[in-house]
């Protein structure tokens, strides 16, 4: 049980609320005993990361946003001092800036980036969850208040069971257990254009079939004779475009370890 | 003891940065006479529910529920770092080579810098100059450059109060803002519909529902529903667009860019190359009439001049067919892909959805794109269920009816103290009422306190466009078309009716008026021409010119146009004065509210309103008295606009006090008025457009009669490759030079020049690129193919470049942006090294060129122009430096950018 937070991908518009409202709260603000003042710049307790996917035009762009996980294995805390790095009974995870000084080794153990390291106060820092404001009568932290479209949620486990079941989180193969859970990070993407360029006519209809030799796909080209191959793993594809009346057309050895824009495709009259 | 967890003081504070509306509400939070955080503003659900008729939205089976709060945007979230901003004026400055007793270096402004003076001698030599004006040459020889936007603010706002003092000295110039949102619109798609007041589609009421419930597709063009609201509106529209997806409504985007909407809402982008809509349009129009796929019915009982449109398409006129193969190598969208959208526009309900226009209406010859757009929506039906134009901003301003339905049952008419754009006294007719800003008859009897505060002053006695000022002042001369009027400002009828007001464009102005002087002082609140008007490097030869003998500035923050005042006045933020405020556009409720100080004003800071009132002392008792209304406190202001309101009658004032907050219920049958020109399409006899016609004019019966010749703007709207007024595009002589096509859009990350030193914001990085030698430069955006002919990588130092000047950059290389194209947004604060010709801030305004609209259309053209883009060398800024060493060591903060200090005679000289 404790505290989790939600971030649902494909709700998020980039708008970037999340990672200034942390700033607001923290840069300048001085809310020992659970954390000293973020520096004016430079450290991201809760980072936004833009995601730029394919190229021009078959483009997606994506935003993650990142608070401290929370971790309920935490390596933090394993590499932490005099219990410098503790957990709450809510779950949330501090650092004490108190006993955390000179303490850079708690920065190295996240493998997730999130703690930064003062250099001022030589001491580690990051996201609190905002506890202070918790302790003191608030719902919410101020990343999560100011999203302007939901796409951030807190609470309790409990109350956001329905959300969470499914939902992964970062690096699970690390087994550190986040309490940030995620949804909708999209897969890799495959997309193009089918036309006809004698007739300089889109080709509606075309028949897209992806295979990575274990599973198969097939999807039609639309009105503006586009196709999306979406949500794809990592891997290697072979594409193969048909329509009627046309030359097929093949494309080995696509690698989806970037988005791939397959391009405008022309086809030849068979 | 005090827990220092919880606020000591919590108020409420607009976040819109629109004014002279306040925009929506946040909760501020302060401790120890310091603001500590800003937040959401939540509506007391209890209240709301039992008193304020909440709205909702049905479609297709999905309902769609209002949020329970403000949804704010970064601006008002990190305006704390704006309010205590390292680039406050934070007391009255000099610049210290200009003595108005002897010599006043007008060469040097831009270059020197500034001394510390007391209030008394800033506000003595202001009188001084002031009286000398009017005395030698007449009061019109001051020039007041006042505006709208800034900091929403109604008991002391931050544009007008200039123009109340100056009125009493008798009359002065007024730099006349022009339609620089709207141009498109106002001078061409007036032509075609009417529309009044901008040509943007009006009514408006209820179009977000109705295409919820009709449209297969939405056609976002140029369209940046993630921005353009932002700094006025909120975050309503991106939750708007979340369920048109949701409702299995196609986003279409076309734009140059993969804007910030696109990059999260689009299934289907089209990249268009910038201010080449026009041919794009024409195509469609040339395919439906080919295959005879529009709509006959409609175009039969609701236009005029069809067939002159027709024969301009099919070729008829030019002997040139508008073909998409025509098109696509103009606007560089492939030919099949322009045939796809034509088909897959003329089998579905299509409505177009706009920010305001942006950079698709501001290019050079705005005015036709914005005509096609129109006749494109008449042949699919226009006012038909689903087939609209509808915008994401500024739902609230010349509809009565609301196309989100957050109607108020009953209109609030909040007071607003200044009019910054007041008509010259003779030019408009009475039957055109200009008086927005005067109490109504009821409020007079209301409150009668406050009837000597709105009595109205003398008006100004001529004015400037704002796109031709600099001109002007350089040459002492200037002729146009037209703007004798913001448009906006026009109060309609009961029935919500205003005039027409097409016949105006027509109508030549000279400057200098007959027996009136040319220009000798300026005085501005809107110290940003240099960065978002039109070729501000002009504006730099303006400001410089020795005809001008004393420049006033009155802001909160040293930038821009600031450089090259003579005297600057502190101003403070809203964040530390009383006010009342009110939400009209944001899109759940409308609302009053009160505002508190959060912190004491900065520095030596007074409201705008109280800058003034100290000039007025100099001028003597009688010019306070008059200015002040009898002398109605900041605090008198706030309890009588209040009381103006009428909400009173619901709240009482002590209630007020302590809730701060009014919410104003919404119309419960809001949804039932008809959609947008609904009426128009059933019946356009009983229901005619205000055109002379009362129908859609594909060719204007006004510019047949007045102007049938121009080439720029003809009956008919034409692509226009160049003309003696622009020579922008890719195909003219000028491209081997400059061979890409810039475009210029609103800042995701900034409200015009508002907010460009928000430090947290200037760490993501499309706002800024951190150079390699430390400065943070404004980004532009460049295709990766483009950067790659040119040896640029993603962070380099760059230049934009033009016959018009050198702008520094950082290159931000992207698949967001079209090949033969560079992006950079407008607004970014200026950072002369030599003024008028290089800046390092990335004022892209200050290169955009210096014609207007077109040459008879009195408006701007700051997207769409020619440039290149090359690295910087090492070398040549290494001779840059050597050369301008003044320039170069003017303290930049690390994190905020330019700032006060580096304009101080007496800082130290930490430039980066």
């Amino acid at each position: 049980m404790g505290k989790v937070f939600y971030v649902d991908v494909a709700r998020c518009t980039g708008c970037y609320n999340c990672q200034l409202a942390c700033k607001d709260e923290h840069c300048g603000n001085d809310w020992t005993p659970y954390a000293k003042p973020q520096p004016e710049i430079g450290q991201f307790w809760c980072k936004l990361e833009e995601h730029v996917c394919g190229t021009m035009p078959k483009v997606k762009i994506h935003y993650i946003s990142k608070p401290c996980n929370h971790c309920r294995n935490a390596p933090c805390m394993a590499a932490a001092k005099d219990g410098a790095v503790y957990r709450r009974d809510d779950g949330l995870v501090i650092i004490d800036p108190e006993k955390a000084v000179g303490q850079k080794q708690i920065v190295d153990a996240c493998p997730y980036g999130a703690i930064y390291w003062n250099e001022e106060l030589q001491l580690p820092q990051k996201c609190t969850g905002c506890a202070h404001l918790l302790d003191n009568g608030e719902k919410l932290p101020r990343c999560v208040e100011a999203c302007p479209t939901d796409a951030l949620r807190f609470g309790e486990e409990e109350e956001l069971k329905d959300l969470i079941q499914g939902a992964t989180v970062m690096s699970p193969e690390l087994g550190l257990h986040p309490r940030v859970y995620y949804r909708n990070i999209p897969g890799k993407f495959i997309a193009g254009t089918v036309y006809d360029p004698e007739t300089q006519e889109i080709i509606e209809g075309a028949r897209c079939h992806l295979s990575n030799g274990a599973k198969n796909w097939d999807v039609y080209t639309d009105d503006f004779g586009d196709f999306w191959f979406r949500d794809l793993d990592v891997g290697t594809y072979t594409l193969r475009i048909t329509a009627p009346g046309y030359e097929q057309q093949m494309f080995e050895n696509l690698n989806t370890a970037q988005d791939i824009n397959v391009g405008d495709i022309a086809m030849k009259k068979a | 003891m005090s827990n220092k967890f919880k606020p000591d003081v919590q108020n409420v504070v607009s976040f819109s940065l629109m004014g002279p509306e306040s925009g929506g509400l946040m909760n501020v939070d302060s401790n120890d006479g310091k603001i500590t955080r800003i937040r959401p503003y939540f509506y007391d659900q209890e209240y709301v529910q039992k008193n304020c008729n909440p709205w909702t939205m049905e479609a297709r089976g999905s309902t769609f529920t209002p949020p329970n709060r403000v949804l704010t945007t970064h601006f008002g979230l990190g305006y704390k770092s704006r309010v205590y901003s390292k680039n406050r004026v934070r007391y009255p400055l000099k610049r210290v080579d200009w003595d108005p007793k002897g010599e006043r270096n007008p060469q040097n402004r831009g270059k020197s810098k500034y001394v510390r003076i007391s209030w008394d001698e800033a506000a003595q030599i202001c009188a001084d100059e002031l009286v000398r004006m009017k005395e030698t040459y007449g009061p019109e020889a001051v020039l007041c450059e006042s505006d709208m936007h800034g900091e929403g603010k109604n008991v002391a706002p931050s544009h007008g109060c200039p123009n109340r003092l100056l009125s009493l000295m008798g009359g002065y110039t007024l730099q006349m803002r022009n339609m620089d949102s709207w141009e498109g619109w106002y001078w061409g798609a007036k032509h075609v519909w009417g529309c009044e007041p901008v040509g943007e589609m009006a009514p408006q009421a209820n179009l977000v529902p109705d295409m919820a419930k009709h449209c297969d597709s939405l056609l976002y063009w140029g369209c940046d529903p993630e921005v353009t609201p932002l700094g006025f509106g909120m975050h309503l529209p991106s939750r708007l667009c979340f369920w048109f997806s949701e409702l299995g409504i196609k986003s279409i985007f076309i734009c140059p860019d993969l804007n910030y909407a696109a990059a999260v809402h689009a299934d289907k982008w089209i990249p268009v190359l910038p201010n080449t809509d026009a041919a794009l349009q024409l195509a469609i129009a040339y395919l439906w009439l080919k295959e005879e796929t529009y709509d006959k019915e409609y175009i039969a009982q609701h236009t005029y001049g069809f067939d002159k449109f027709v024969d301009y398409v099919m070729g008829g006129e030019d002997g040139v067919p508008k073909t998409p193969e025509w098109a696509s190598e103009k606007c560089g969208v492939p030919v099949y892909t322009i045939k796809a959208l034509a088909r897959h526009w003329a089998k579905r309900t299509v409505s177009i959805l706009h920010g305001n226009g942006g950079s698709f209406i501001r290019g050079p010859y705005s005015s036709e794109p914005a005509r096609l757009e129109i006749m494109l929506l008449g042949m699919r039906g226009l006012g038909k269920p689903g087939v609209h134009q509808t915008k994401m901003i500024e739902w609230n301003m010349w509809a009565k009816d609301f196309p989100v339905p957050f109607t108020p049952v009953k209109p609030v008419a909040m007071p607003h103290i200044c009019d910054a754009l007041r008509p010259i006294k003779g030019d408009l007719p009475d039957e055109i009422n200009m008086k927005r800003f005067v109490l109504t008859p009821e409020q007079q009897e209301k409150v009668p306190e406050l009837v000597e505060l709105f009595k109205q002053l003398p008006a100004p006695t001529q004015f400037i466009p704002r796109c031709l000022v600099h001109k002007a002042i350089v040459d002492g001369h200037a002729e146009w078309y037209g703007m004798h009027m913001f448009s906006t400002s026009q109060v309609p009828d009961k029935n919500n009716f205003r005039q027409p007001t097409n016949k105006f464009q027509f109508e030549k102005i000279v400057y200098p008026r007959p027996g009136q002087s040319r220009v000798h002082m300026i005085w501005t609140d809107a110290p940003c021409n240099v960065t978002c008007w039109n070729h501000g490097n002009l504006f730099v030869e303006a400001y410089q010119h020795p005809s001008i003998e004393t420049i006033v500035a009155q802001h909160p923050w040293m930038e821009n146009d600031c450089y090259f005042a003579d005297i600057i006045l502190p101003v403070a933020t809203k964040h530390e004065m009383n006010d009342l405020g009110n939400d009209f556009s944001s899109g759940v409720f409308q609302s009053i509210y009160l505002e508190r100080p959060c912190c004491e004003p900065i520095g030596e800071s007074l409201s705008d309103f109280d800058v003034c009132v100290k000039v007025a002392e100099k001028l003597g008792p009688e010019y306070v008295r008059a200015y002040t209304g009898g002398g109605l406190t900041e605090e008198d202001r706030v309890r009588f606009f209040y009381k103006a309101t009428g909400c009173e009658d619901t709240m009482s004032w002590e209630e007020f006090q302590k809730r701060k907050v009014f919410v104003i219920p919404c119309k419960p049958d809001a949804q039932e008025v008809p959609a947008g020109l609904y009426n128009f399409y059933k019946d356009p006899k009983g229901n005619p457009l205000t055109t002379p016609t009362g129908l859609l004019e594909y060719s204007s019966t006004d510019i047949e009669k007045y102007m049938p010749d121009d080439p720029e703007r003809p009956p008919v709207p034409h692509w226009v490759e160049k003309s003696e007024t622009h020579d922008e595009r890719l195909s003219s002589e000028r491209a081997k030079k400059y061979p890409l096509l810039c475009m210029s859009n609103h800042g995701r990350w900034r409200v015009h020049a508002q907010c460009d030193d928000i430090v947290w914001n200037r760490e993501v990085e499309t706002m800024k690129i951190r150079g390699k030698d430390g400065y943070q430069y404004e980004p532009v955006w460049l295709n990766p193919k483009e950067a790659e002919k040119r040896g640029i990588k993603h962070g380099d130092i760059v230049k934009v470049f033009n016959e018009r000047g050198i702008v520094l950059c950082g290159a931000y290389v992207t698949e967001r942006l079209n090949t033969q194209t560079c992006y950079v947004d407008h607004g970014a604060r200026l950072d002369p090294i030599i003024p008028g010709w290089l800046d390092r801030g990335g004022c892209i305004n200050s290169i955009t060129p210096t014609g207007m609209t077109s040459k008879n259309c009195t408006g701007m053209a700051t997207s769409g122009f020619l440039v290149d883009v090359q690295k910087v060398t090492d070398e040549e800024m290494e001779g840059w430096k050597r050369d301008y060493p003044e320039a170069f060591a003017r303290k930049v903060d690390y994190a905020s950018g330019v700032c006060l200090e580096g304009w101080l005679i007496d800082a130290d000289k930490e430039g980066i």
